[in-house]
């Protein structure tokens, strides 16, 4: 098999030319952000804004930090201010039931407007009651009533003490009514007197004194009945002066929101109210006393709490809402979404009225657009259940969740659902999406739509533009220096870095726009009007020496022998593999030596970080592969004789991940066939059952790992990495690695068969069948065929002796 | 024909008690002379000597004011009653003569009530009575011991009705010349509180004479003429003379018994009108 040849510096690192670009510095690049390589996201977003069904709304999927919150804001800015604005809402007191407050649809701005002639209204009917009931007009004729009254009882009883004094009886009041006496010359008639006179006038005496008693309590029975008849009649003198006030006022308001039916009811509720209830308009300057403390004593608290009842809680005002609006909740607690009642102490007690109904952020959007974070959503409790219902039912329907799970037990309102007419889009990592799309069925109704949102973006030109025109758009929101090409370039070449991709583009905004603003710190501490490529590299370089602390310690242990790698000699069933560490989102690669021993055996190979439980699934299933290779090359003759160990030298925690099976079939391959492996390469990759070397993650991070620890140690041209032939593409090498591959001071190969790789470790050719089903002698695979037939040989020579002793 | 004492200073006020409305009206109005005559105030109960004697006839019964169930009168039982309004009353007179610093004392005496108060009173310069008391007819005009005071006083009475504070009521004077109201000048003079308005109705012959007496009058009385207000109008007397005085609808009215007009007309006057009324 021909030996693959090593990569060119080209092939290590795709530069980007700044001369593609045709403007000077970013500057120049003021027009609108395009987006590109995003299509199939904003297919999406445009269908789920477009489509007008239940259901259809969107969950905006990807990595955090590429720009979803921002490309649907920005759809959204071209299209929310095309559509209708929506309806204002408010609460008002429901006259007949306070516990349900009323909602009231308006017409965009109108809400405000009804809140303020609404105070307005109070305003004026604190003075025109008032002066309705100080008028003469109304006190003549309510003495008048009283007067009636005091007059039918006092002729009633005067034209029975008149009767009763034509009989000489006196009508007396006594400390606790009235009596009846016979009475002489003004005088009741001294018991004595009244003693001599006869039986018969005694007894006539006391007949009429009988009649009188009877006559006048039947007119004390009615008195109570007068009573009533005279409160009746002040009640309707009162309700013909208080409406006469009040009507002209509230016609005034019916006239101006007649076209709004609902206004209008209300309005008509509201004057019979206020006409049944006139009393609380009167004499309110001395009636200070705060109902609701703790509140700001607005003009209505400041003439009785009482008036609140006539006040209009604006809960949606979109008097300058341009089209439909777009919000953002940043942080989707229940409350903040459905609204929230809000209670206050007075005297020890919590109360509450419509007038402490506060919106939420449902209400805010209703009649456009929701976005939320999906996962913040799903922190906050009961959130994500209340912003279900409110889809599932079309409506906002505000619950107080103390009330609910009987934290608290106070009044409270069940104010009247709004409406619901909203698209919400989620946004959120994919693995949200999923888990959510398995585990809850209502997601799937309510959550139709998914943009699915890119990694990365093609590494053309436009895309290179298209990053140009993001860090453009980051310069000039946040108002940083401006970059000269050199540096967007510098900053392609490192977006591809980030999407491991030379043919790439990272999507991760963030970490552009990270980068962006560390540039322009050093650009502003080397004094520099315009940021350049070596502010660009300066920044990427700090970055990385500020995360370098693990790495440092790792590669200096390595340096004093603490950790052994070889980097210089020859040894059998010894290689370098090479690993990835990933604290805190930093990566960096380190080799890692795997060791393999053979021994008599039944053809097993042993991975020993499997048996002690270190390594992870796919580390294991690398592993059984090889036994896989292993038995259909070298045991399709005979069984294989032998047992084989692997292990990864001096690891202290889990292993994951099959890129180090193909240095541990090399490190096999070593050990059976007693070639020893050339310890200045470092060897990463998977391997199938077939030899075939498959592609693996980090590939930079694993070579500039291998690079820097030689270069420590010194380089001298034989180091050396052998990588996946299908990983070339995700070459993004640091420029010391390729100016030392330039110079000829390291190299790489790219592999796509054990066999090449096992030749440029070992030296020999692996070999191939010959026409007799043999391999050559002097091959690797020739040597370990040898080796293998010698331990059978050995088994069955120690399998006989055993069997003649057991006899 | 008895004659009402000439209006000299009053040092002594006498006011009925009896726990109705009028009555705690005319001692809130008794106090307040008191208070601004600098006077001594005495306080009238009388223990109604017909409700006692009723009490001992045998079949005599009680009609509830507030029930209309008819009981038999237990005569200790009224006693004590009597006793607790009596004792209702001197507490409302200690209170009010505490509050206004004056110096009070109060009288209680059983007999026909309407002569006992004009006794009683005999000593004081002033009696403060209400235009009715606990009556049960509730009438319109004066009640009985008003009546009485009216027909035979001989000192300054003053009939009080609810609704009209001493301390505020605008004063209107009646003047026709005469040596009655130039009585009742001075009595006004001496119990307008300062600052309020007083209005004189004049009752000429003729015009001039009626120019005459304006001018005559405010020369004696010396008060800043936004105090004064002057009022013309024929000599007259009757329902003429009454609509009059409440278009004028001033407070407390005072006038003389012997004015040009007669005794009769003028106690008819206070038997219809429905304001205060001080009498010298």
């Amino acid at each position: 098999m021909a030996r693959p040849s090593k990569l060119t510096p080209e092939q290590l690192y795709r530069t980007c030319n700044p001369q593609e670009f045709s403007f000077n510095t970013t500057a120049d690049l003021d027009g609108p952000v395009t987006a590109t390589g995003q299509e199939r996201a904003f297919e999406a977003i445009s269908f789920s804004m477009g489509i007008k069904h239940d259901g259809f709304n969107l969950f905006a999927l990807g990595p955090n930090g590429t720009g979803k919150q921002t490309a649907i804001m920005h759809f959204l800015g071209n299209s929310a201010p095309e559509a209708p604005i929506p309806s204002d809402w408010c609460y008002v007191n429901n006259f007949e039931k306070p516990r349900h407050p009323k909602a009231l649809r308006l017409p965009a701005g109108k809400a405000g407007a009804l809140s303020h002639d609404m105070e307005q209204l109070v305003e004026a009917l604190v003075t025109v009651i008032p002066s309705a009931f100080s008028s003469e007009e109304y006190q003549v004729q309510e003495k008048n009533i009283r007067e009636q009254f005091q007059e039918q009882q006092a002729n009633e009883i005067a034209e029975l003490e008149k009767k009763g004094a034509e009989e000489h009886i006196a009508l007396i009041r006594t400390p606790a009514g009235f009596a009846f006496a016979p009475e002489k010359d003004g005088e009741v008639v001294k018991p004595e007197e009244f003693m001599m006179l006869k039986k018969e006038e005694r007894e006539a005496i006391e007949e009429k004194i009988i009649a009188l008693k009877t006559a006048m309590q039947s007119i004390m029975a009615q008195i109570p009945k007068w009573q009533r008849e005279t409160q009746e009649k002040i009640k309707e003198l009162n309700r013909n002066i208080a409406s006469f006030a009040v009507k002209p006022l509230i016609a005034e308001l019916r006239t101006e929101y007649n076209e709004i039916e609902e206004v209008s009811r209300y309005l008509e509720i509201l004057e019979t109210d206020i006409i049944e209830n006139f009393d609380q308009f009167l004499d309110k300057e001395s009636d200070n006393k705060e109902l609701l403390p703790g509140i700001y004593p607005g003009k209505f608290s400041q003439k009785g709490a009482s008036f609140n009842r006539y006040r209009v809680n604006v809960i949606v005002d979109n008097s300058v809402t341009k089209g439909a609006p777009v919000v953002y909740e940043d942080k989707p607690s229940y409350q903040n979404l459905v609204g929230n009642i809000e209670h206050i102490s007075q005297l020890g007690t919590l109360v509450t009225d419509f007038t402490l109904i506060k919106q939420g952020a449902l209400h805010r959007a209703n009649g456009g657009y929701l976005l939320i974070d999906a996962r913040r959503l799903l922190a906050e409790p009961f959130a994500y259940e209340a912003l279900k219902k409110a889809l599932r039912t079309r409506h906002i329907r505000i619950e107080s969740l103390a009330q609910l799970y009987s934290l608290i037990s106070t009044v409270s309102l069940e104010p009247e659902p709004i409406p619901l007419d909203i698209k919400v889009i989620l946004l959120g990592e994919r693995y949200l999406y999923y888990i959510l799309s398995v585990y809850d069925p209502d997601f799937t109704e309510l959550f139709k739509v998914a943009a699915d949102f890119e990694d990365e973006l093609p590494g053309d030109f436009d895309g290179k533009l298209a990053y140009a025109h993001i860090i453009s758009s980051i310069v000039h929101k946040d108002n940083l220096h401006h970059f000269d090409r050199g540096a967007v370039a510098r900053i392609v070449e490192h977006g591809s870095r980030i999407a491991q991709d030379s043919t790439k583009l990272s999507a991760h905004i963030q970490s552009i726009s990270d980068l962006v603003h560390e540039s322009d710190y050093y650009a502003m501490a080397a004094t520099r009007e315009i940021v350049q490529a070596e502010d660009v590299e300066h920044a990427i370089h700090a970055k990385r020496f500020r995360s370098s602390r693990i790495r440092e310690k790792i590669r200096e242990a390595t340096l004093r022998n603490s950790i052994l790698i070889d980097t210089d000699s020859e040894k059998i069933g010894q290689i370098n593999g090479l690993a990835i560490y990933s604290p805190g989102g930093q990566s960096f690669g380190h080799p890692g030596r795997i060791t393999a021993r053979v021994r008599l055996g039944k053809g097993e190979v042993i991975d020993i970080e499997r048996e002690i439980e270190m390594g992870g699934p796919i580390h294991s299933k690398g592993v059984m592969i090889l036994s896989g290779f292993l038995g259909a090359r070298f045991g399709t003759d005979q069984p294989l004789s032998l047992s084989a160990s692997l292990v990864f030298e001096q690891s202290y925690s889990g292993i994951e991940g099959d890129s180090a099976s193909s240095a541990e079939l090399y490190a096999l391959l070593s050990a059976i066939s007693g070639v020893p492996i050339r310890q200045y390469f470092a060897v990463t990759g998977s391997v199938n059952q077939f030899g075939q070397v498959q592609a693996i993650g980090g590939v930079n991070e694993k070579i500039e790992g291998f690079f820097d620890l030689c270069n420590a140690r010194g380089l001298t041209g034989k180091h050396g990495v052998l990588i996946p032939a299908s990983n070339v593409e995700n070459l993004m090498l640091r420029h010391d690695v390729v100016t030392a591959v330039r110079e000829g001071l390291f190299v790489i190969f790219p592999v796509s068969d054990v066999d090449e790789g096992i030749e440029i470790l070992t030296g020999i050719p692996a070999g191939e069948l010959d026409k007799s089903g043999c391999y050559p002698s002097d091959s690797v695979n020739g040597m370990a065929v040898a080796r293998l037939n010698e331990m059978a040989e050995k088994i069955k020579k120690f399998s006989s002796s055993q069997n003649d002793d057991d006899q | 024909m008895p004659e009402r004492q000439k209006n000299a200073r009053i040092r002594h006020i006498a006011v009925a008690l009896d726990c109705s409305p009028h009555s705690r009206a005319s001692l809130g109005a008794a106090a307040e002379l008191a208070r601004l005559l600098n006077a001594e105030l005495t306080g009238i109960f009388v223990e109604d000597i017909n409700v006692l004697r009723m009490a001992d006839l045998p079949f005599c019964h009680e009609i509830r004011m507030f029930t209309a169930e008819s009981e038999k009168i237990d005569a200790s039982t009224l006693e004590r009653s009597l006793k607790v309004q009596a004792k209702d009353a001197e507490e409302s007179l200690q209170r009010i003569a505490d509050d206004l610093m004056i110096k009070q004392s109060f009288r209680v005496s059983r007999g026909i009530v309407p002569a006992e108060v004009i006794a009683a009173a005999g000593e004081a310069d002033l009696l403060v009575l209400g235009r009715s008391g606990r009556s049960p007819t509730c009438r319109k005009g004066l009640g009985s011991t008003a009546r009485k005071a009216l027909e035979e006083g001989k000192k300054p009475v003053l009939f009080i009705r609810p609704g009209f504070s001493a301390k505020e009521w605008p004063v209107l004077l009646l003047y026709d010349g005469s040596e009655g109201s130039q009585e009742a000048l001075s009595a006004t003079i001496s119990i307008i509180n300062p600052g309020m308005r007083l209005n004189v109705l004049i009752l000429g012959e003729t015009q001039a004479k009626s120019v005459e007496m304006e001018q005559a009058l405010s020369e004696i009385m010396a008060l800043p003429d936004s105090a004064v207000e002057y009022h013309h109008l024929p000599l007259c007397a009757g329902k003429t003379l009454m609509r009059y005085i409440r278009m004028v609808d001033s407070g407390l009215l005072v006038l003389s018994e012997r004015m040009k007009m007669s005794r009769e007309e003028v106690h008819q006057l206070i038997n219809e009108i429905d304001y205060p009324v001080l009498l010298v």
